[in-house]
């Protein structure tokens, strides 16, 4: 398959997955901040993009708020909007891998989010709501109008590394109160933190269907790294991806996919070795920092090694005998 | 009549493709016009609405380069189609094979033995003089002898002489996806207006161009042979076009660094898994941008090395490069001699009358008769810088006479032509709009036409620009399978 649409399909559904993600987020913080009365979005900024960036452009638009900076501006470029306009433009030019359903359906929520002159501060909720419900078909339409060819699972690895990225940055932005540091641990406001986790990464019904009756922090934590069976767990993420590079490379040459082939390994490891005594133990925030340390080294990996890699004069010898014979 | 149509005539069209001057339905647009009077205003704006939003969320867009970079507009597109008969249609499709036999004859003599220039048919300065030309081309045989394999002619109804080719097109015309996608969106939107005997069908054309890509392979191709589009990207205004084709196709849409030239001279595909070669090239860039190691050096659009595996014979170009010599706007005033001068036929389309500055005689006739005429630069295109006589002010006059003058290689002068107009719909009502015709010609081992084209109309009152990046507009064209009784 040709390297620029691989590489293009890999960051369609970075895109797709992070909107979603951001979206569902936006949501859950915005219900969060109105209930317990609480300016919380700045915690939001930092999971997604700079907070350096949020006060260099409050100096040139002082009317700016966290939320829009969020979800709406374009001098943000992890901000919702951004990421869909980038996602959309991939799109446009990869009409011809993708089925029509699903071009349709990006183009739809473009012309949405285009439509939409101005933001809106009080309709968060529909904003966000809307674009998750449409992130959503479109993943779904995708796999079931996509071929299922090589294209389709540089797709998902996409996906699943941006999913692994977005979970482990939900985890991180609450784990300081896994730590033993007093009064509130344990208390109301603490589980009300915890449920805000799960809703933001969409597990609040599969982590009571899991027998939870409690809403306990190292459970949350327990089910977003550990398990095997929830669709947004680092564990589940780093499986899938696995899966999908694996069938994505299947007739890549060794040398172009080791580097990428071995992160991967890695992060296997890191999970398959731990279980969350010991990660309580070593700290939480350093095995996430590391985690999305190698979830970068990945990508550069695939994007320089595979994507990106410039033919050398052996294997352009070894194609023209093929071409030839 | 009712009120829809009413109101059209009311407008007073002269020139009219649907309705006579007497204000009767003509004969080919009986059928058409029967329904449209059982349509009442209000459906018929229904319609264009859910027209226009099936297109837009399609995406089935253009970018205008004259707005900020990635702006899109829908190609705005108008329910009532034109209407060709069956009989006048085989008369334009044989003028127009012929056509193309005698231009792709001509350019393999200019870059061959020349006899055309030779006898004196043609003067020397104005083909070797044409920004067309590409020198290096000179004694090279591209695969059947094809140089222009895709061709789109723009046709205008003239009233008195019927339909004439007002210009040609051999480099990359676009517009194909439009009469493809027109065509969906009508089926969709108004089945009840497709007359009973049918209309001919335009589906077909992305197999016809596939077949026509594969049979000009390089003689050496590899098994199976594999063919590309070349676009220059996503910003391009027809970036659109170069997909939906592609897709159609089955083929790979490429951009020039997604393509590599090897120490073989062959060209290789960039994939995943290491290099793959390519022996077909569509290519819907222009020459100019073809390979920066011969053509510009700036341009970051083509692939360093194409142009020495395409003379190698290693890799086919569609179209040809050195094509645009025979749809130059001065070389056109020459084509009817040029279909004499190969086939020993008479032009069975005729061209529309054209001075060119170069001949003396020709010149002071350009002088005497400016307000009557249309003056063109002959090396622009997009309809940007042409002078409409009656319409210009004394200065505008001047000033383009004596660039005229200054410069005769560089324009051509043509009466101004009535050419005519089809009810459109505009601000919630029908309006007469010009309209021009541009079928699509493919030229491989044989000639094939698409059964009618695409339908431009100018989308502003009395305008003869129909050009969609000055606004124009489209409809779907309907050759009838059969006269109607």
């Amino acid at each position: 398959m040709l390297s620029r649409v691989a590489e293009n399909l890999f960051w369609l559904g970075r895109y797709l997955e992070r909107a979603e993600n951001i979206a569902r987020m936006a949501r859950v913080e915005h219900e969060v901040s109105l209930e317990s009365g609480q300016e919380i979005w700045h915690s939001l900024v930092s999971t997604t993009a700079s907070n350096q960036l949020f006060w260099d452009t409050l100096l040139e638009e002082p009317e700016l708020t966290h939320s829009e900076f969020l979800i709406y501006s374009m001098q943000n470029s992890a901000s919702l909007r951004s990421t869909l306009v980038r996602a959309r433009e991939l799109a446009r030019g990869l009409r011809e891998h993708i089925s029509r359903e699903v071009w349709e359906e990006i183009n739809a929520l473009y012309l949405y989010l285009a439509l939409r002159k101005e933001y809106i501060a009080n309709d968060i909720h529909e904003f966000c709501s809307e674009t998750q419900r449409r992130t959503q078909t479109i993943l779904g339409l995708y796999d079931n109008t996509v071929l299922r060819d090589e294209g389709r699972e540089w797709f998902r690895c996409g996906m699943y590394l941006e999913r692994a990225d977005m979970t482990s940055r939900i985890v991180d932005a609450k784990y300081h109160i896994l730590l033993p540091s007093g009064d509130s641990v344990g208390g109301a406001f603490d589980r009300f933190q915890w449920m805000a986790v799960l809703r933001s990464a969409s597990a609040r019904e599969a982590y009571r269907r899991m027998g939870n009756n409690e809403v306990d922090g190292i459970q949350v934590a327990q089910l977003l790294i550990f398990s095997q069976v929830f669709p947004r767990s680092l564990a589940f993420c780093v499986q899938a991806l696995q899966r999908h590079f694996q069938q994505a490379t299947g007739e890549t040459p060794k040398r172009r996919r080791a580097a990428a082939e071995r992160g991967i390994a890695l992060l296997h490891l890191d999970i398959g070795a731990r279980d969350m005594d010991q990660l309580i133990d070593e700290g939480l925030h350093g095995f996430l920092d590391t985690f999305q340390q190698r979830l970068i080294e990945i990508d550069r990996a695939i994007t320089g090694d595979i994507f990106r890699a410039e033919p050398n004069a052996a294997s352009l010898q070894s194609q023209t005998s093929i071409g030839q014979a | 009549m009712n009120e829809l149509l009413q109101g059209y005539l009311a407008t007073g069209p002269s020139d009219d493709e649907m309705f006579d001057d007497a204000g009767a339905l003509r004969h080919d647009y009986r059928e058409l016009g029967n329904i449209l009077q059982k349509w009442s205003l209000d459906e018929h704006l229904q319609r264009e609405e859910r027209a226009d939003l099936a297109l837009l969320s399609a995406g089935i867009t253009f970018n205008v380069y004259s707005e900020e970079e990635g702006t899109e507009r829908i190609f705005p597109f108008s329910l009532i189609p034109r209407v060709i008969g069956a009989r006048e249609w085989a008369r334009v499709e044989a003028g127009l094979k012929q056509r193309l036999r005698a231009l792709n004859l001509f350019l393999l003599d200019i870059y061959g033995a020349q006899q055309i220039i030779k006898e004196g048919i043609i003067p020397e300065e104005i083909v070797l003089g044409a920004p067309g030309y590409r020198p290096e081309m000179a004694g090279f045989r591209p695969p059947l002898d094809v140089y222009a394999h895709v061709a789109g002619c723009d046709l205008v109804r003239d009233s008195k002489q019927g339909l004439v080719v007002l210009e040609d097109n051999l480099r990359t015309p676009s517009g194909v996806s439009y009469v493809l996608e027109n065509r969906t969106i009508m089926l969709r939107v108004v089945p009840d207006l497709f007359p009973r005997g049918g209309v001919r069908a335009v589906a077909d054309y992305p197999n016809q161009l596939m077949a026509m890509l594969l049979s000009v392979r390089p003689a050496d191709s590899g098994d199976p042979p594999r063919a590309v589009l070349l676009t220059p990207g996503v910003y391009n205004s027809a970036y659109f076009e170069h997909s939906f084709l592609s897709n159609q196709m089955g083929i790979p849409l490429v951009e020039g660094s997604d393509l590599t030239v090897g120490d073989d001279d062959f060209v290789y595909l960039r994939s995943t898994t290491g290099l793959e070669r390519i022996d077909v090239i569509y290519r819907r860039i222009d020459d100019d941008f073809l390979d920066p190691t011969v053509y510009r050096a700036d341009s970051l659009l083509g692939v360093p090395g194409l142009m020495r595996s395409y003379l190698k014979g290693h890799v086919t170009l569609v179209n040809a490069p050195g094509a645009g010599v025979a749809d130059d706007k001065v070389v056109y005033r020459w084509v009817p001699d040029i279909i004499r001068f190969y086939l020993d036929e008479d032009p069975m389309l005729p061209n529309v009358e054209t001075y060119s500055p170069l001949v003396p005689s020709e010149l002071d006739h350009i002088r005497a008769n400016a307000r009557d005429l249309v003056i063109k630069p002959a090396n622009a295109s997009g309809g940007y810088g042409v002078l409409i006589g009656e319409q210009a002010s004394s200065a505008e006059l001047e000033e383009t006479l004596a660039q005229v003058e200054a410069e005769p290689r560089n324009w051509i002068a043509q009466p101004l032509l009535h050419f005519t107009s089809i009810p459109t719909f505009d601000d919630d009502r029908l309006k007469p709009r010009r309209a021009d015709l541009r079928p699509f010609i493919l030229s491989g081992r044989d000639v094939w036409v698409i059964p009618g084209g695409l339908t431009r109309v100018a989308l502003r009152e009395g305008s003869y620009i129909v050009n969609s990046s000055q606004g124009g507009g489209s409809k779907d064209t309907w050759v009838l399978n059969e006269e109607p009784d």
